[in-house]
This record gives structure tokens, sequence and C-alpha cells, in this order.
């Protein structure tokens, strides 16, 4: 398809008839400004045509591990788009925005509730900057005890964002490897812990889709020791109802809106990554924070010990909106999600485990991962683009980077018998596939859009825009 | 409501398969088990819940705003929100499956050319939290780049930007100083600055590029680029902004649009995604997410940033207002703005207000009134308006889009009047 | 190849050509990386101790560091290498050179492992 900029020239609807005349200095102005002028309609037609070359939830079942891409309820979006939370400007004075103050100060509510924690910021853009918030948190609280901790300790299992957090904080990473069980190493862990560690950053359920068996002695020995217990909320829609993190040993956590509480992922994002943490570590969060007082909201920004602001206003908050009526949809009844996020996994787990190998024999939580290292080098990628061939979103794969040729499955609540059967299915028969008639499966996929793309090319020689013609 | 579509003889079904009798024996390795129900309200029906967010929207108040700040209210063509509503657009992920991505990573490509064209810049990535994190991320950048920790922010920076770039310097032992030296790894500018200035930043781009250290522009209301010079052309090494102008909801603050776009020579220090355009094994042009070894899920601890999941939808929706808007729309949009400040600014000299901008300003300015400012915001707020942000010292920041007709203009300059 | 080639345990080799250290990564390594897209090189006159991280690597799926197999100077780079990254695929011991150091010690040079022993080392990877 050609791009946007490749139309010839067409009369665009958007012009005023008011004659405007810029009074600027030479010096300042632009002399060209080379956009195209498209019509309206063909501009719907090109953006129409372009969504239908993608895929997503609305499309076909979506397994991929770590994102839990559930239904995103319809009812959420108009919710969002509700005239008095989409107009409103942020500095609007606190008397024209006690809705949304509410709605916020409530959803904090909710999540204290969830998590088992004692506050929460909203302001997190992502899970990422929730993350990079809790470090921040904790830089500035060891500083304020006068402590020098520079070290934090991850599993070998973490999501990438975690030592690349740590980094930016100017941390210095200690990986952990993972036990036979898939669970953090006990006795490595013990024998790393000293007084340079400031953190501990664990997701859990873990990559593996694994609870860690040992959480409560983990979280024991790291406040003995002095350190913080970050908890990855990546996994929480294996938790909810059943266990919370607070409970656990927590000291920090944050969740992702867009995979817990169903706001949809947008194509990579927005989302959003609230942080939670114990009271000892509340004045810390970022500033303003919202407190309810004689039946209004009001906004505190007297907090000195708070690290700062890590974005403008208040965070993603159309993202509130939706994980917020999300969970009142639910209410006390949302322990169910879990639930059936369990069963679902552990229910494809079981379909599945006889034809590739599973490297931890376990029960797991809301996600899986499997290996198809023994169907040869990059089997986990051509099972993915044969995937395609048969109408579903491929699992995560390659990751985590612990097992070889992994691929990570999570089905979500959302999902019926039926596709889960037809799913399994699949895979059993692209198996049976690479047994019988492996090119078939190498040279995957065959009815999408473009056939397999060359990454190599675009890194090596990068075309990364449009440029007018000279 | 329940979202779940398992019945019972499904999960019978699926417990037998598994080996098991229950849910429960699924999940009593999850310790400590949580055992009473959790305390959050009654579920709720979608009537219901419609109901319930109708009144809480109903409690804001909103009004003709004659305010920014780093947050514009511009009109947005109905067809941007069609078209983002497809499934197909807002319920796919990351498109790290290129073969069924291609409508969004041909978006993002085209987001990238936009923000390049706007710019003057060689390339852009695929969108960040907003614009103030986008700063703070050039500034992260700026340091991987040149190993210098010392920053200089000139004056005029949104004061929220400020802080939120105070905050990440804390966690990167990076210091803000006042002076340009070769310790300086980068010099900021906002251009038009928080107070709406417009200048030429060539001398500031000079003096960072004699001492070595990057130059930075930062731009909180992008609608100016349509009138104003690219910051490209003002020597800027990195531009960052805030995107939100492009067809994105004032929304109480978020979600917006960080973008970020540099010259070739950072091409591989970029954080965040970048698509690039291929062919596929048959020779068509297709496009993939590239440089991917720069990010935190293959590089980790030696990545320079952690951004994983960006504002994707929000890139796109810009990119569609850019394509319906096309040259000449966006122009009338900078031009009205633009015209309606300017003509409110008169108007309010006129009316005994003192102009403080002592050079030329795009769409906002501020004045001193010569009354009260706080008289003067709660008479505007009993007609429906909010006249701007309280600067202090009876100083007010005033801010004019395409929304604020002229009879708007009228009737705040009367209500002035009249305030005693 | 003529002149003595030495490994380290990360994978680079060593040659000493007129007093100068050249210094590249191993057949092994670039298969194991896979297509190379970019490559960060050293600034000439950086000092390194031996086995401190002096450049990085990154192929389509990962990202590599490459160490310096013996302490001393950087002198020379291949810039050749900006340009076309895929030499180190196509050519790890020749066109594929990353640097050259002006070693301080070149007892380490000893201490390194010869083709023999790296071949053994590689196998039991393997």
């Amino acid at each position: 398809m050609k791009l946007i900029f490749e139309y010839e020239e067409q009369t665009t609807g958007y012009l005023s008839d008011e004659n405007i005349s810029i009074g600027l200095p030479n010096e300042l102005i632009r002399n060209e400004l080379p956009l195209p002028n498209v019509s309206e309609i063909e501009v719907i037609r090109h953006y129409t045509n372009l969504s239908k070359k993608n895929f997503g939830v609305d499309l076909g079942f979506y397994p991929l591990g770590s994102c839990t891409m559930k239904y995103n309820p319809k009812i959420n979006e108009d919710v969002a788009a509700l005239e008095g939370f989409r107009n409103l400007h942020p500095l609007s004075k606190e008397n024209c925005i006690q809705g949304s103050l509410q709605l916020m100060w409530e959803l904090e509510q909710y999540l204290k509730e969830i998590t088992g924690m004692d506050t929460f910021s909203l302001q997190p853009a992502a899970g990422a900057q929730g993350e990079l918030l809790g470090l921040m948190i904790a830089k500035v609280y060891f500083k304020q005890k006068n402590k020098k901790r520079a070290k934090v300790i991850i599993p070998d299992s973490a999501h990438g964002t975690n030592p690349a957090t740590a980094a930016m904080c100017k941390y210095e990473t200690i990986v952990i490897p993972s036990d036979i069980r898939g669970n953090i190493d006990l006795q490595k862990f013990k024998q790393s812990l000293n007084d340079e560690i400031a953190v501990v950053m664990l997701t859990n359920p873990n990559t593996l889709g694994l609870f860690e068996e040992n959480i409560l002695e983990v979280c024991d020995l790291a406040h003995n020791n002095g350190t913080l217990m970050y908890c990855d909320g990546a996994n929480m829609n294996a938790l909810l109802g059943i266990t919370r993190p607070g409970d656990q040993g927590f000291d920090m956590i944050h969740l992702n809106l867009h995979k817990s509480f169903s706001t949809p992922h947008g194509g990579g994002g927005p989302g959003a990554g609230v942080l939670g943490v114990k009271s000892f570590l509340s004045d810390y969060l970022p500033l303003p924070r919202i407190i309810k007082q004689n039946n209004k909201y009001i906004f505190d920004n007297t907090k000195e010990k708070s690290v700062g602001k890590i974005r403008s206003f208040y965070g993603n908050f159309g993202m509130l909106v939706r994980a917020c009526s999300y969970i009142m949809s639910w209410g006390s009844n949302i322990r169910k999600v879990s639930e059936h996020a369990v069963l679902n996994a552990n229910y494809l787990l079981s379909l599945l485990k006889e034809v590739y190998d599973l490297p931890y024999n376990r029960k797991c939580a809301h996600e899986f991962v499997i290996s198809s290292e023994k169907f040869g080098e990059k089997s986990a990628l051509n099972i993915a683009k044969r995937l395609l061939d048969y109408g579903f979103h491929p699992p995560t794969i390659y990751f985590p980077l612990i097992v070889q040729e992994a691929l990570m499955i999570e089905p979500t609540e959302t999902e019926s018998k039926e596709t889960l059967d037809r799913f399994a299915f699949v895979l059993r028969s692209i198996a049976h596939e690479l047994r019988e008639n492996p090119q078939v499966v190498n040279g995957a996929p065959y009815t999408t859009p473009v056939g397999r793309l060359d990454e190599i090319t675009a890194a090596r020689k990068p075309n990364l825009r449009w440029a007018p013609p000279k | 409501m329940d979202f779940i579509p398992t019945t019972e003889k499904d999960r019978n079904e699926m417990l037998k398969q598994i080996g098991v009798n229950s849910i429960d024996d699924l999940v009593k390795e999850f310790k400590p088990a949580f055992t009473r129900k959790l305390n959050l309200p009654e579920p709720m029906s979608e009537f219901e819940l419609i109901q319930h967010m109708q009144m809480l929207s109903k409690k804001n108040i909103i009004l003709k705003y004659f305010l920014g700040a780093g947050s514009y209210n511009h009109y947005i063509p109905s067809a941007v929100n069609h078209l983002l509503m497809r499934g197909e657009f807002s319920t796919g992920y990351t498109p790290y499956q290129a073969e069924i991505s291609q409508g969004t990573l041909q978006a993002m490509y085209e987001f990238q050319s936009f923000i390049c064209l706007l710019t003057g810049m060689d390339v852009a990535n695929a969108s960040l939290y907003d614009g103030a994190s986008a700063l703070s991320e050039a500034v992260l950048l700026s340091s991987s780049y040149n190993r210098r920790n010392h920053i200089f922010v000139n004056e005029g920076l949104h004061p929220q930007y400020f802080e939120v770039l105070k905050t990440y310097c804390n966690a990167a032992d990076l210091e803000l100083t006042n002076e340009i030296d070769d310790k300086t790894s980068c010099v900021i500018a906002q251009n038009p600055d928080f107070f709406g200035n417009i200048e030429n930043l060539r001398y500031l781009a000079e003096r960072a590029h004699k001492v070595g250290a990057l130059f930075v522009i930062c731009v909180v209301e992008p609608t100016s680029l349509a009138i104003l010079k690219a910051p490209g052309d003002h020597g800027a090494d990195i531009v960052v902004g805030e995107g939100q102008s492009f067809g994105i909801p004032i929304n109480f603050g978020g979600p917006y649009l960080g973008f970020m776009a540099v010259r070739d020579f950072l091409l591989k220090k970029i954080p965040g995604r970048v698509c690039g355009m291929t062919t596929d094994n048959k020779g068509n042009k297709g496009f993939v997410l590239t440089f991917q070894a720069r990010e935190q899920h293959i590089r980790r601890e030696r990545a320079t940033s952690n951004i994983t999941t960006n504002q994707g939808l929000m890139a796109l929706a810009s990119t569609i207002y850019l394509a319906l808007m096309g040259r000449n729309g966006l122009n009338t949009v900078a031009k009205l703005s633009y015209g309606r400040a300017h003509l409110l600014q008169e108007k309010l000299v006129g009316a005994g207000f003192e102009a403080l901008n002592k050079k030329p300003f795009y769409n906002e300015f501020v004045v001193r009134a010569p009354k009260s400012s706080k008289k003067i915001t709660s008479s505007l707020f009993k007609k429906g308006i909010l006249g701007g942000l309280e600067l202090g010292d009876d100083k007010m920041l005033i801010c004019c889009t395409e929304m604020n007709t002229v009879q708007d203009i009228e009737s705040f300059v009367s209500v002035i009047g009249e305030v005693s | 190849m003529i002149e003595e080639i030495r490994f380290s345990k990360e994978h680079e080799w060593v040659v000493i050509e007129e007093g100068l250290a050249r210094i590249g990564i191993s057949d092994f390594a670039q298969k194991q990386l896979g297509d190379i897209v970019s490559v960060e090189l050293p600034k000439i006159g950086s000092k390194f101790k031996q086995m401190q991280p002096m450049a990085i690597i990154d192929s389509i799926k990962a990202s590599s560091d490459i160490y310096c197999p013996l302490s001393g100077e950087v002198v020379e780079i291949n810039e050749g290498l900006l340009e076309h990254p895929e030499w180190i695929n196509q050519s790890p011991y020749e066109l594929g050179w990353i640097a050259k150091i002006n070693p301080s010690d070149i007892k380490e040079f000893g201490s390194m492992m010869t083709k023999e022993q790296y071949e053994n080392f590689v196998g039991k990877i393997k």
C-alpha cells in the first residue's frame, strides 16, 4: 500500500475563510511545510485498509505470554469518552475536577484492597515507568537514611525492563539463577544478600508462569537484611482475590492496568503502570497525591520526602477510567478472573505437554512455558510463523531467556474451551508437520498480507522515514 | 458483568483433563491464601456502570478554556476517533509479528515521517510517554552519548517538565547546572517557551556545540511547527515534545504523546521503538520494528532506556489527525491560534492589562491584570470561562486555539470590564 | 593464518603484529550471534584492563559485549565495520577485525588459549 505522503494533491475540508497575517520576523518562520493534502474519504480508506492488515484480540486468539491479551470490554471505551472526562483540562480548579478526582481516589482504594498495599500513585504511564518510579523511591529512601546501597538483585528469568530500569538508576544488577523447580535459587540468593543490596525485584508468578514457592522466606531474608522487596506485577492476572503481594511481603508493586485490568493495548500503548507501596514508603510517592477531606477531593503537594514528578499532570487518566470501569464491572467477584485464567492455562498445558517439552513439570499459574528444542534450532520462530496461517497470534517466543526455543503461552480467562481445544489441536498438528514435513513450517506464513520480512537489511540499511523528493 | 465464556460443563471437563477436582487445587500453592472476599463494590451491570460513570463525569465542570500550559484544546475531527476505535488497531499489542501487523507498522512509519517533516530532523522514534518524560529521555540519551553529566536548562521551560527532569536526573546521577562548559552534556531550550515567547535559538546551539554539548529543543505546543521555523533549522541535535495538540483530547492530562527526533549520528542511541521499511521474501514492500538490539528486552542492563509499552494508539491518533488536516488544515489551525491569541492580547491591553512578553509569541502570552487576577478569574468562571493560569503577582498565562471564537474573546473582554 | 593466534574465554581472538595486538571475535562467536547489524567501536586512545568491555556487537536478536583480551591502549579501529557490520560474519579473522591495541603487558598474551585449547573449549560448550 502506498504511503499517505504518496497521494496526489487533493482539496481538503479543514480550511478557514478568515484572513490572518502572521506578523513574525523571517528568522522565526518556516518557508515550507512539506505535508500532503489528502481528502477525508481517502484518509478514511487509507487507514481502514491499513487496519485490515492487523491482528488484535477482537479478531482472534492472542496468547502472547506475559502480555495478558484478554478481551477489552467495549463499555469501557464509552465510559472513557464521556464528555465530562474527555474534555476536562488538567489545570482546572479543584471545584471543577471533583468527578475525576473521585474516580482516581476510588481506583486507588480498589487497587489497595486487591494488592494489600497501603498507598498508590497513578502517575506512571507504563509498567516500565512504574518500575523506574519504584527504584527511584528506593534510591531516595536509602539516601535519606544515609545508607549506601548500590545493587539490585534480579533473577535470570526476569523481564528485560528490570535490569534496564536498575541501570537507569545507576544500580548494579546481581543476577540470581533459577533452581530446578523454576524458583529463584534460595541458596544463591542467601549468598548474594549483603548490606549493598538495595532492592530485590521479583515477578510473581514469575515469567515461567510459576508461583515462587519460597516467596515468604525470600521476603523475610530480604527484610532482615534491610533490603526492599519490589514486585513486578505484570502477572497479577493470576492472583486477583487469591493471594495479595502485600501479604506475601512485598514493599512495592507496579500493576500494568493494560494487562490485568483490560485496558486495550493500542498496538503498543498507552498503558498505565500504577505503583503501590507500603505505608513507610507512602511519603516518597510523586506529587500531587489525592486526598479526601470532608467529602471533597483535593491535591496534596506537601510531602517533602517525595521523589518528585515522573510525568506531567496525573498519569494516563483515560486508561485509569477504563481500568476502574473494569474493576467495578467485576466488583467483589473479581477472583473469578484469576481462577479462570489459571484454569485455562493449566488446561491448555495439559493438552500440549505430551507433544512439546515442559522444562519445569509443575502446575502453572496463568501462563506457562514450553520448549520446542527437540524440533531443532529456530523451531520456536517457525512454529510462531506457522500459527499465523491458522489465524492465531503466536505466543511470546525466546523468552524467558533461560529456556531454549521457548514458547510462552498465556490464554487468559476470556477464551472459551472451544478456542483452547482448537489452538491445542493446531499446535499438535504443527508438531506433526515438523516431524513429517518440516519445510512447510519453516517456510510459513503463506496466508498473511506479506511474507517473512528481511529484518537484517532493515537494520543494516535503515529506511525509517519518507522524505520529499528533491 | 461477567466476561468469562466457560460453562459449568466445560469447567468440569477441563478440571478432569487436568487431573484435579477443583480450581482451588490449582491455586493452593499461591501463598499466603487470601481467605476473605475482596472488599470491592457489588458487581455492576453495564447499565449500572454507565449510569454511575455518567454521574461521576458530570461532577466535573467543563469550561471554555483560555488555558494551555502544556495541554491544548484543539478541535479533533470526528474521523480520528472512528478510525482509532477499530479493534484491528486498538486491541493488538506491540507489532513483534510483522506479518500480521503491517497496519500498525506502516502507521508508525508515517508517524515517524510526520515528526521528521515537522521538526526538520533526520529520524524519529515511534513515541514516548509524554513531553516531560521525553525530555528526560533526551537527557539520558545525551549523557550516554558524550558521557558527561551536567545539564543546562534555558529559562522558560514548563515548570512540570523541569520537575520531571529533576526527578530523572536525581536517579541517573546527573546534575542541573547554570553554566555551559566542557562538562555540559546538553543544553535544553523550550520553543515557544512556557510564557509563549519565540526566539531564534541559533546562538544557544552555537554555545552548546562550541563546548561539545548537544542541543535539545523541546516543543510543547506542536501546532506552532506549522508556521514556525523547524527546530532542526535552529541547530537542534535532539527535538522532543508533546504531541497532544495533534488529535488527542485534553483528557485531564493523559494519555498524551511524547515524541523524539534526532540527527542521524544519534540514530543508534534513540530510545524506544523504531519502525523501518524493508522487503519480504517475495520482494514486496513491508515494515518491521528495527534496531531492537538497542532495547531493554535484548540489551537489558546496557540499554539506554527501559521503555517498552509506549503511546502507540496516541501516535496513530496524531498520524490520522495530521493526514486529515494536511498542510492546509494544520496551517489554518496554527494561523487561527496565533490570530486569536493576538486579538485577545490586543483587546486586553486596551482594557488596561500590561503585556509582559518582550519577544514575539505564538498562541500563549502573559499579562499583568490591572485588578486582582483572582477576582477576574472568578468572574470569568461565572460566565463559564477558564481565563488562564494565575502565575502570581496578578500575572496570568493566557492561551487561544482555533476553538476560542471571536465571540468567546469578546465575552472574555466584556467580563473584565464588569469586574470592579 | 601465519601469525600465532590466541583466544579468550569470551571468544575474542588476538594476533600480535609489529608489537600491536589485533583483536576480533571468533568464527564460533559470530555464528552464535547470527546476522550482525551494528558495531559500537571503542575510541582511539581509550585504555582497557584485560577483559574489560571495549565494544558492543548487535545482531538481530542479541547484543553482546566484546571484552578487551589484553590490557592496553586502543591505537586503531576498524571503521569499515560501521558501514559493513556483516564483515564480522563473512570474515571474522580478516575483514572483521575490531581494534588494534598497544598491549601494556605482553605476558597476558602467553596466558591466553592456543588455537587447539580454544577448539577444545568450544567443543565442550557445544
